[in-house]
């Protein structure tokens, strides 16, 4: 088996979770408690994020990178009328991702398309691979 | 430990989230559909039923590696059935940040008419 020393190496947590898993085998719905949904991966020169935050505009939502914490918060409001039915999440958001690898800062982008935030965190020069080349003697 | 977006399989169905809303003109239906372009999404009616389906597209690349995957790519699919109140020649809709919003507006109703009663 390869251990993933990745960026994101998080074993001891993800142990946590699946004894926990254990205990309470009819887990109560979720849905909803961890917004907004994120997908985090990387490839060797830049760390990528996206998360599903439909309905928000720019204004409503934050993105501060603290030391090597990316935090992402923001508001989604409700709409005026009489709601009949409502599954849709409203109200006051926060997700914290820890960033394990030196980020260059200055590099960051992050775009907004159809509810779909995407923030790429360039890796510093410094950790991205560098091919060495040997010299034959 | 890693998982790749190309290993992911057929995409799955699901039922956007949906917000039904009434207001003075009409009824509103409120649907999260993020990761959709306009041109990709398909809204029918027919006969009395309501349908939306689109395919997502965030754009997941599959020479990352991946560390957290909470969402995928997936198709959405949703029916509803409209009632007698909806004027459907006047249904509209737009895609705005990911939510699909669609206009239902009430029917207008037709004044009862009297029928004067004539005595012979």
């Amino acid at each position: 088996m390869v251990i993933n020393y990745g960026s994101f190496y998080d074993f001891p947590h993800l142990f946590d979770k699946m004894m926990n898993d254990l205990h309470d085998p009819q887990p109560t719905i979720r849905r909803g408690a961890t917004f907004p949904p994120l997908y985090i991966s990387e490839d060797d020169t830049a760390v990528y994020v996206r998360a599903l935050i439909p309905g928000a505009e720019m204004d409503d939502v934050e993105l501060i990178l603290e030391d090597n914490t990316l935090v992402l918060r923001g508001e989604l409001h409700p709409v005026q009328g009489k709601y009949h039915q409502q599954i849709r999440p409203t109200g006051s958001f926060q997700r914290l991702i820890k960033v394990n690898v030196p980020i260059h800062k200055d590099g960051i982008t992050a775009t907004m398309k159809n509810g779909l935030l995407f923030v790429q965190l360039p890796k510093a020069t410094a950790v991205q691979p560098q091919t060495i080349h040997i010299e034959p003697r | 430990m890693q998982q790749r977006p190309n290993r992911i399989g057929k995409r799955p169905k699901v039922a956007p989230p949906a917000d039904f809303v009434e207001r003075e003109d009409g009824f509103y239906l409120y649907l999260d559909m993020p990761g959709v372009e306009k041109e990709k999404l398909l809204l029918d009616i027919e006969s009395e039923k309501l349908t939306v389906s689109a395919k997502s597209d965030f754009g997941l690349k599959s020479g990352e590696r991946v560390h957290s995957m909470e969402f995928g790519e997936v198709e959405y699919s949703a029916k509803f059935e409209l009632s007698e109140l909806v004027d459907k020649q006047r249904v509209s809709a737009k895609l705005t940040n990911g939510v699909l919003t669609i206009y239902l507006p009430k029917r207008e109703e037709i004044p009862p008419k009297r029928i004067s009663i004539e005595i012979l």
